[in-house]
């Protein structure tokens, strides 16, 4: 697993305060939203305005983020693709 | 039988479109709008669209009291006597001051007195000069016509003659941030039921009807009924097939003993946001065959949340008084999903019968039906005694732990003052309905979830009637915070659900699948009492069982500030009590039942029988406290001296909720009196300072 994909999984259980959930538990492949973690679309809308904080990406399009938010991993590929921030 | 019927006699409004009901005709006759970028306080990004309420005068109160003064004072200018009650529907109260002396640093407690929603009905009251119930409803965007239905309720049953209610809420930076970070702003003006709509525009207003039970010589209309319901299926989007929306729409009709075919236009809801507009079309659809014209006035006045669905009843007051449908304002491209014809321009025709849908974050609905004057028939008596609740099940948070914890304190004359820590409090919760609560949402929750398993039944209450002085206070402050630490970028969206002072009712409904009646009400100090009236006028005698919750939590940052009984010095107290209520009368349990309850005290006027009571339980904020003495001396004159007096407050510490604990103790009190030592089997529950209310609880 990246950095990155690594960095992201310390990111969600912290600010959707997934206190029950380790990193080991969130298989990057799974469907993120409506899958076993319980995510819905308000988490979304908070992982929305983390990326924007921490990456500089603005998702405001809901086509673009139901595929970016599909799995962790795809997060991770979207983030990688369009921040000038982060370089791995 | 049927009941008297409730006739509009006054109408007060002012909103984007105008300020006066004049105004505001013809802007709707014009269609006109309201909404442009928002200048009213300064920004640090280009404003997006908004729509601020125009020609308010100047005031030294907040935005939302002046808002709802000015709709006051033009629905009462012809009134020769003053409203027996007052029922104010609003999300804001002062937070637009709050947000202002927040950013400027005032630690003075006085710069935050406006800050309480129910300042804005207490305003209100001593306007129009009204003594008696001043209460105020909190349920997020339905706010205005769950105050409607309310006060509805209140003149039907014969408990007063008249009530001056509706809704008022100004722009803040909480509400035009908070639904930005939900993206249900589109910026480019909101477009109700458009094929490419994205959001709504927050605006601001507010808007009162003075209903009486008495016809005057020219009504405006009659507010035929009202039908309430909780979607129990998220804390903000709407269920997606609008079940929800069609139980209140089904619910309105049949108390008004009306077919959908009787219905000559809708008032949609029609926020603009893509959920609201897809789940209210379905609900329309499943109600109505062939739906009658409809519309949405949002795109024109915006969404004025808490006001919105007052100022749309007055809308249909003036539409059936000026015989005019008002257009979709902003629709360029029906969206054929929806499958409903909204009218794109303003029709001339004659109008008997509108129905108007509000809904609001926690699946909070309402849906009200106003009709022509003389036009209906008054619907049959729904049999309702208004003769007290049977307490099926209770629970309490207090300092000293959940409910056993506390009464073993509380019935020794113990302290139990201070804040049980958080873990404690979600140990007995489902994990995953948590995940995203704060303190007071997890207090309400657990209040709940022990009363209903205190109650050994297996039915779960179907209605929630919850009261709370402050509401949400962590996730309000850290969403303001976050707001100016990133320069007004990045909020974060879950707080501002969160944020909602029906946050807590939302949650429960959800955990319980109560999709009843959902109200909240705000009234400082005497939430927990007007939470108890309020499910005293609105249960039935068939209706199924309730949850009343008083709750509030300590925050060490607002506290102090906002409420005059805490001082900065204090340790921190919170918690709340909770009840789990029949209207059915079962031999052995404790009844409960509200007396009285008045702003301006009247001793003479006060119903409380002489040595009829075993204890009194009297409430004295620390902020009232001369006061407070001094209408206990009075009443003490009523109930006899000998009658012992407990001050609950010495013993829970000061907060809002305190009276919720009081009356878990008087509960126990007479279920545990197995020595016989109450003889009369009567405790008495004393709210005192700004207020007066009185409940009994009795045990047969």
């Amino acid at each position: 697993m990246d950095e990155l994909t690594a960095q992201l999984k310390e990111k969600l259980i912290k600010i959707l305060n997934l206190s029950d959930v380790s990193p080991e538990d969130i298989d990057e492949n799974a469907q993120l939203v409506g899958g076993e973690l319980g995510i819905d679309s308000i988490d979304v809308l908070e992982m929305v305005v983390m990326v924007e904080k921490d990456y500089g990406i603005v998702i405001n399009n809901k086509e673009i983020g139901e595929r970016v938010f599909s799995t962790l991993s795809a997060l991770s590929t979207y983030i990688r693709d369009n921040s000038s921030t982060f370089s791995s | 039988m049927s009941v008297p019927k409730t006739y509009i006699s006054g109408l007060g409004i002012i909103s984007s479109l105008g300020n006066g009901l004049t105004a505001t005709a013809r802007a709707l006759q014009e269609n006109r709008c309201g909404i442009s970028p928002l200048q009213l306080f300064p920004l640090q990004q280009p404003p997006l669209p908004a729509a601020a309420a125009i020609d308010l005068a100047e005031s030294s109160l907040p935005r939302t009291h002046a808002l709802a003064l000015t709709a006051a004072k033009e629905a009462t200018h012809e009134c020769t006597e003053a409203p027996q009650a007052v029922i104010i529907g609003t999300t804001t109260g002062g937070v637009l001051t709050t947000e202002h002396h927040l950013t400027a640093g005032l630690t003075d407690p006085q710069a935050y007195q406006y800050h309480g929603l129910t300042t804005v009905a207490e305003a209100v009251a001593e306007q129009c000069g009204c003594t008696g119930k001043a209460f105020t409803v909190s349920t997020a965007c339905s706010s205005g016509a769950v105050a409607l239905a309310l006060a509805l309720q209140m003149l039907q049953s014969g408990e007063v003659r008249s009530v001056l209610a509706g809704g008022a809420d100004s722009l803040s930076y909480l509400t035009y941030f908070g639904f930005h970070s939900l993206q249900l702003v589109d910026p480019e003006g909101c477009r109700p039921l458009d094929r490419h709509r994205c959001g709504m525009s927050v605006g601001e207003g507010g808007a009162l009807l003075l209903l009486t039970a008495d016809r005057p010589e020219n009504p405006f209309a009659e507010l035929l009924a009202a039908g309430l319901s909780c979607d129990a299926h998220h804390a903000a989007a709407p269920h997606p097939e609008g079940k929800g929306a069609q139980q209140a729409m089904v619910t309105a009709l049949h108390s008004a003993s009306l077919q959908p075919e009787e219905i000559d236009y809708i008032n949609l809801h029609g926020t603009g946001t893509p959920d609201n507009d897809l789940a209210e079309a379905k609900a329309v659809r499943n109600v109505f065959q062939n739906p009658p014209p409809l519309s949405s006035i949002k795109g024109a006045a915006g969404h004025t949340l808490a006001a919105a669905g007052a100022i749309e009843a007055v809308t249909a007051a003036i539409l059936i008084k000026d015989n005019f449908l008002p257009a979709n304002r902003g629709l360029q491209e029906t969206d054929p999903e929806l499958q409903l014809q909204p009218l794109l321009k303003t029709q001339q025709q004659k109008v008997s019968s509108v129905l108007s849908n509000s809904f609001g974050f926690g699946g909070n609905n309402g849906c009200l039906l106003i009709g022509r004057t003389d036009h209906y028939p008054a619907p049959e008596l729904t049999q309702k005694k208004n003769d007290g609740l049977t307490i099926l099940g209770t629970s309490c948070i207090t300092g000293a732990g959940l409910t056993e914890a506390s009464m073993d304190r509380l019935l020794h004359n113990s302290k139990v003052a201070g804040q049980l820590p958080l873990d404690e409090i979600s140990a007995i919760l489902p994990a995953k309905n948590i995940r995203r609560l704060k303190r007071f949402s997890r207090m309400g929750l657990a209040l709940a979830h022990e009363a209903h398993r205190d109650s050994n039944s297996n039915e779960a209450p179907d209605n929630i009637f919850l009261g709370t002085g402050w509401g949400a206070l962590s996730e309000t402050h850290d969403f303001l915070q976050k707001l100016r630490e990133t320069d007004e970028q990045f909020p974060s969206p879950l707080d501002f659900v969160g944020s909602v002072h029906n946050s807590a009712a939302g949650q429960i409904a959800i955990l319980f699948a109560a999709t009843g009646c959902n109200i909240t009400s705000s009234g400082g100090d005497y939430s927990f009492e007007q939470a108890l009236c309020t499910a005293e006028s609105m249960l039935t005698d068939d209706s199924p069982a309730a949850f009343v919750v008083g709750v509030d939590e300590g925050h060490p940052h607002f506290s102090p500030l906002f409420d005059p009984s805490i001082n900065t010095t204090d340790s921190l107290c919170d918690g709340g009590g909770g009840f789990s209520l029949t209207r059915k009368k079962i031999a052995g349990k404790v009844r409960v039942r509200p007396l009285f309850f008045q702003r301006s005290f009247a001793a003479d006027s006060c119903t409380v029988k002489a040595d009829a009571y075993d204890l009194i339980l009297a409430g004295i904020p620390a902020a009232d406290k001369k006061k407070g003495e001094k209408q206990l001396a009075q009443l003490r004159q009523k109930t006899g001296k000998s009658t012992p007096v407990l001050l609950y407050r010495e013993l829970t510490g000061e907060f809002a909720s305190a009276s919720a604990i009081a009356a878990v103790m008087a509960v126990h009190l007479l279920e545990n009196n197995v020595h016989h030592s109450l003889q009369q089997k009567r405790i008495l529950l004393l709210g005192l300072g700004r207020c007066v209310c009185a409940t009994e609880f009795s045990i047969q």
